[in-house]
């Protein structure tokens, strides 16, 4: 079957052991401020736009078959710009032939990391690509806001998971990624007692995420988990925005990015976990 | 890092070396000239009486708080041509380069080990008993003994006087009779290599610095003369003064300057031989962060991962080094191209990354290149339209690479090479055989580059995909390439995102491998004046500049004005594959045919650095190329916003280091080409 894929990155160092490549699908439940991966939001294929370096030559405008209509991604303005500043974000593509560009480097490949977008949105073109993977270490990135039986099927044929836990706090979870945690905290539960070795990550959004309250309560969260190898805090990327402008659109993070971040790995190591800044 | 060698590193990088330099008066550099000339009309004994001069006329004092002396004051120094002598001497001959012995390894154990009198006995001996030897050489040979040693003899009074008398003492006996310490090891080293400097050859490479020099290290450890510490204080000591004068050992660009260093490796046996010293080189380039000595270092598929990680500490440090070679491929490589076994498992770098033998090789790695973009060119735009079949078109391109090739080595004889008394006094052999270097030595070999590999083959991916297996007809694509695609932006998209390229397809691969077989087929069997073979490399040096110049819009859709990669590597427009795709097609099997060196260059971004995880993934990177068989890898950690900063604001980025083909410099006293280049090639990967 199809999937939607809309990067391949080799020599994906902070995804998971030795020498891995990321596969990145496209379509994400959340809508987090902070989202540095835009163009993985919207799971159908997008046209991208290298704003910066356009003439407005007008090339691409007269290669529009449906002109003043929303783009359709058809891809005919794409060989129409000299620049080279247009492109597809978005590919589908067959398990298998996603399976065979990952072999082909098997003899220098360790493992694959699925992320995204969710990549467990996916989950029979997850299932069916792994299951060609010829053993390889597999693992998910993931929001964790996809459905429990989606959840719980893919990670049982996963060698690890990486976890992501924003916000303890529900309310607080809807106002900044769309979504309540309710979903979320139900598969950490069922992952914590039945699933693979897993990672939490953090990513910290100053003034957000990182006060003292919400990493005691996310490592209040997380403990208990016999299979929890180490919590992950990956502070705050200022370069979170930079790829809006390809897709039109502008980066507005509704919080102070210039606040330092309290990257405290305090409240995890009291409650006996593992856990590091990365 | 001891107070010491703080203050040193604070002396280079101020520039106060700079300081204490001077100029002849011109009526002072009258004189002298007068004076070399004045050693009759031998070549031999005017560049004799030169080094002589040189040094007599140099200043030696040493600094209260260094160790290791030997610091340049002369800037510049009368040459051994009358005017237009040169010229004259030159003319009806092939001139390379500058004319001068450059780019060879000297025999560095030997000399350390028994000093400059055994040599000076030699030449007298073979004066005496050879009349077939060249008799001016040997006196200009004795001479510079003489010379040299009379130098030593100062810099020990200057030890002496700075309280060091000790230290001028093993450096008298050293130069005579051979070093008795690493120390003096060390300081015969630096003011031998520091003579062949002033003796006006070039690129003198360092060789297997951690083979030749751990008898002495051991000696000292063992008779505890010296603890781990102080060996490895005195070790960065002497590697910071290969940056003392380097701003005046310029080749091509600041930088380029051929004190290259080889680690690790075999013995001649084919054993491991990294040991002890191999890791005090890396841990000292790494405390020192300075360009030289570039570092490079050996490898095989039996090497641990540990020795990788050390690598790829040097390599987060951004200075482009260390550079792998690996024996797996160069040491059979060598042995097919008629190396003695022995001699190919002792090899070493010359100044990028030639393959030489150190002590018995005048082997000139970098005489001529290949344009294989340029041929590759040729042939579509000569012969697409009349080809049937794409084999027809990869018969012409093998024509055209032989028909190349003869035009490349024609013009290379009678060589020009000046005599370099002093340099042959350090090889192995020139004394007994009563022969100057520059008349040849053991191997003669002559390299040639082969620039714009990856976009010959990409090329021809582009033809065989779109126009014999597509629908894109000759005519389209060659009327494309004469205006530059100015009138079918299609078909640019197409050539440039939707042609396969090598480094991410597999069509790519056995293409790669047929022209690297072209390329050595063209010169297999041929000889040079001096009895050598010739040995295709996968290198470029400056010709990826210098070629891009001569080219128009290539059938892979790059445009006039776009460089080519440097050396072994993927086109710069290669866009959706990574590392792992670039380093599998690029281990090429064929490589061993193509042996003469020049690396494959990856580029990582510098946040692949952060913390611990990402140096081992590196190192296993590193490990995993060298596993596959790949010959040569020099990686670069760049930060593509930082180079493009450091354009903008040059006075901001004074001590920014990047690699630039077979060697580093920094960045900002590039010419603009070379920067753009280097900023073209970190937006690949990732």
């Amino acid at each position: 079957m199809k999937g939607l894929v809309f990067h391949v990155e080799e020599f994906a160092v902070f995804d998971g052991p030795g020498l891995r490549t990321a596969v990145f699908l496209k379509g994400c439940p959340l809508r987090c401020n902070w989202c540095h991966n835009p163009e993985g939001l919207e799971m159908r294929v997008q046209r991208l736009k290298n704003a910066e370096r356009c003439t407005h030559c007008g090339a691409c405008v007269r290669a529009c078959p449906n002109p003043g209509q929303p783009c359709t991604a058809c891809g005919r303005c794409l060989p129409a710009c000299r620049q080279g500043l247009l492109s597809l974000s978005g590919e589908w593509m067959e398990a298998s032939e996603l399976a065979g560009r990952l072999l082909r480097n098997r003899a220098l490949l360790q493992g694959v990391s699925f992320t995204g977008g969710e990549a467990l949105l996916q989950p029979d073109f997850m299932l069916e690509t792994i299951s060609l993977l010829d053993g390889l270490h597999c693992l998910v990135e993931t929001c964790g806001h996809v459905p429990s039986r989606d959840f719980r099927r893919v990670c049982a044929a996963l060698d690890m998971v990486y976890f992501d836990v924003k916000l303890a706090d529900s309310q607080q979870h809807r106002r900044y990624t769309g979504q309540g945690n309710e979903l979320i905290l139900e598969n950490l539960a069922w992952l914590k007692r039945e699933g693979p070795p897993f990672v939490a990550r953090v990513p910290l959004i100053p003034g957000v995420n990182d006060g003292a309250d919400n990493l005691e309560a996310t490592a209040a969260l997380l403990e208990g988990a016999p299979r929890l190898l180490r919590v992950e805090l990956l502070p705050y990327n200022k370069n979170a925005g930079a790829k809006y402008s390809l897709l039109s659109l502008a980066y507005r993070p509704s919080f102070d990015e210039s606040r330092p971040i309290n990257a405290d790995v305090a409240p995890f190591t009291r409650h006996g976990l593992e856990a590091r800044v990365l | 890092m001891t107070e010491n060698l703080k203050r040193l590193l604070d002396f280079v990088q101020s520039g106060q070396n700079k300081g204490q330099r001077r100029e002849l008066s011109p009526e002072r550099f009258a004189q002298l000239q007068e004076a070399i000339v004045q050693a009759g009309p031998s070549l031999s004994l005017r560049a004799a009486r030169r080094l002589s001069l040189f040094l007599a006329e140099e200043t030696t004092q040493a600094l209260p708080f260094e160790r290791i002396v030997g610091r340049r004051s002369l800037t510049v120094f009368p040459d051994i041509y009358l005017p237009g002598e040169r010229e004259a001497l030159q003319s009806g001959h092939y001139v390379h380069e500058q004319g001068r012995v450059c780019n060879i390894s000297s025999d560095w154990g030997a000399v350390l080990r028994e000093g400059l009198w055994p040599r000076r006995e030699r030449a007298l001996q073979t004066l005496r008993e050879n009349g077939q030897a060249d008799a001016d050489f040997l006196r200009a040979a004795v001479e510079t003994i003489d010379a040299v040693t009379a130098f030593c003899d100062r810099w020990a009074d200057a030890l002496h006087q700075s309280g060091q008398a000790e230290a001028g003492k093993g450096l008298r006996l050293a130069v005579r009779c051979g070093a008795q310490s690493f120390r003096d090891a060390l300081q015969l080293f630096r003011l031998l290599h520091f003579c062949l400097w002033a003796s006006n050859v070039y690129h003198n490479t360092v060789g297997r610095f951690d083979q030749y020099m751990l008898p002495f290290l051991q000696a000292d450890l063992a008779c505890g003369l010296l603890d781990e510490d102080a060996a490895q204080d005195l070790l960065e000591e002497f590697f910071l003064s290969f940056n003392r004068d380097s701003d005046l050992y310029q080749g091509m660009q600041q930088g380029d300057n051929g004190q290259s260093l080889m680690l690790g490796g075999c013995d001649a046996d084919g054993a491991c031989a990294v040991n002890q010293l191999t890791a005090m080189c890396l841990k000292a380039s790494l405390h020192l962060g300075q360009i030289d000595p570039k570092i490079n270092l050996r490898v095989d598929k039996n090497t641990p991962l540990s020795l990788y990680e050390l690598g790829a500490q040097l390599t987060r440090q951004g200075l482009g080094f260390p550079q792998y070679a690996n024996d797996d491929v160069v040491i059979p490589g060598l042995v097919r191209l008629g190396y003695a076994l022995e001699d190919a498992r002792n090899f070493t770098v010359a100044a990028c990354w030639e393959f030489i033998i150190p002590g018995v090789a005048m082997d000139i790695p970098n005489i001529a290149a290949m344009p294989l973009a340029g041929v590759v060119d040729g042939c579509i735009r000569r012969c697409l339209a009349g080809c049937q079949r794409f084999e027809d078109l990869l018969q012409d391109v093998r024509e055209a690479i032989f028909q190349k090739a003869d035009e490349l080595l024609a013009p290379l004889s009678p060589l020009f090479l000046e005599p370099a008394p002093f340099q042959s006094v350090l090889m192995d052999g020139c004394l007994e055989r009563g022969q100057d270097i520059s008349k040849g030595a053991k191997y003669n070999n002559y390299g040639v580059h082969g620039t714009g590999f990856s976009q010959a083959v990409d090329q021809l991916l582009a033809v065989k995909a779109l126009v014999f297996e597509g629908d894109l007809t000759p005519e389209r694509l060659l009327r494309g390439m004469e205006t530059a695609f100015a009138d079918d932006a299609e078909l640019l998209y197409t050539l440039r995102n939707k042609a396969p390229k090598l480094g991410r397809d597999e069509e790519a691969l056995p293409l790669a491998d047929e022209l690297l077989g072209y390329f050595a087929d063209s010169l297999r069997g041929r000889t040079n004046e001096r009895g050598g073979c010739f040995r295709p490399g996968t290198g470029s040096a400056m010709y990826y500049l210098w070629h891009a110049d001569e080219l128009g819009a290539l059938a892979d859709g790059r445009l006039p004005g776009e460089p080519l990669a440097a050396n072994f590597s993927p086109s710069l427009a290669l866009k959706d594959a990574g590392p792992l795709s670039v380093l599998r097609a690029f281990a090429r099997p064929k490589v061993l045919d193509t042996i003469n060196g020049g690396p494959l260059t990856l580029e990582l971004h510098d946040t692949v650095f952060r913390g611990e995880e990402g140096l081992t993934k590196v190192a296993m990177l590193v490990k995993g190329f060298i596993d596959l068989g790949g010959h040569q890898l020099q990686l670069n950690t760049v930060n593509h916003e930082t180079l493009l900063d450091a354009q903008a604001h040059p006075e901001r980025h004074e001590n920014l280091i990047v690699r630039v083909w077979g060697w580093s410099g920094r960045f900002v006293l590039l010419d603009k080409a070379y920067q753009d280049q280097i900023i073209a090639r970190t937006a690949y990967g990732l």
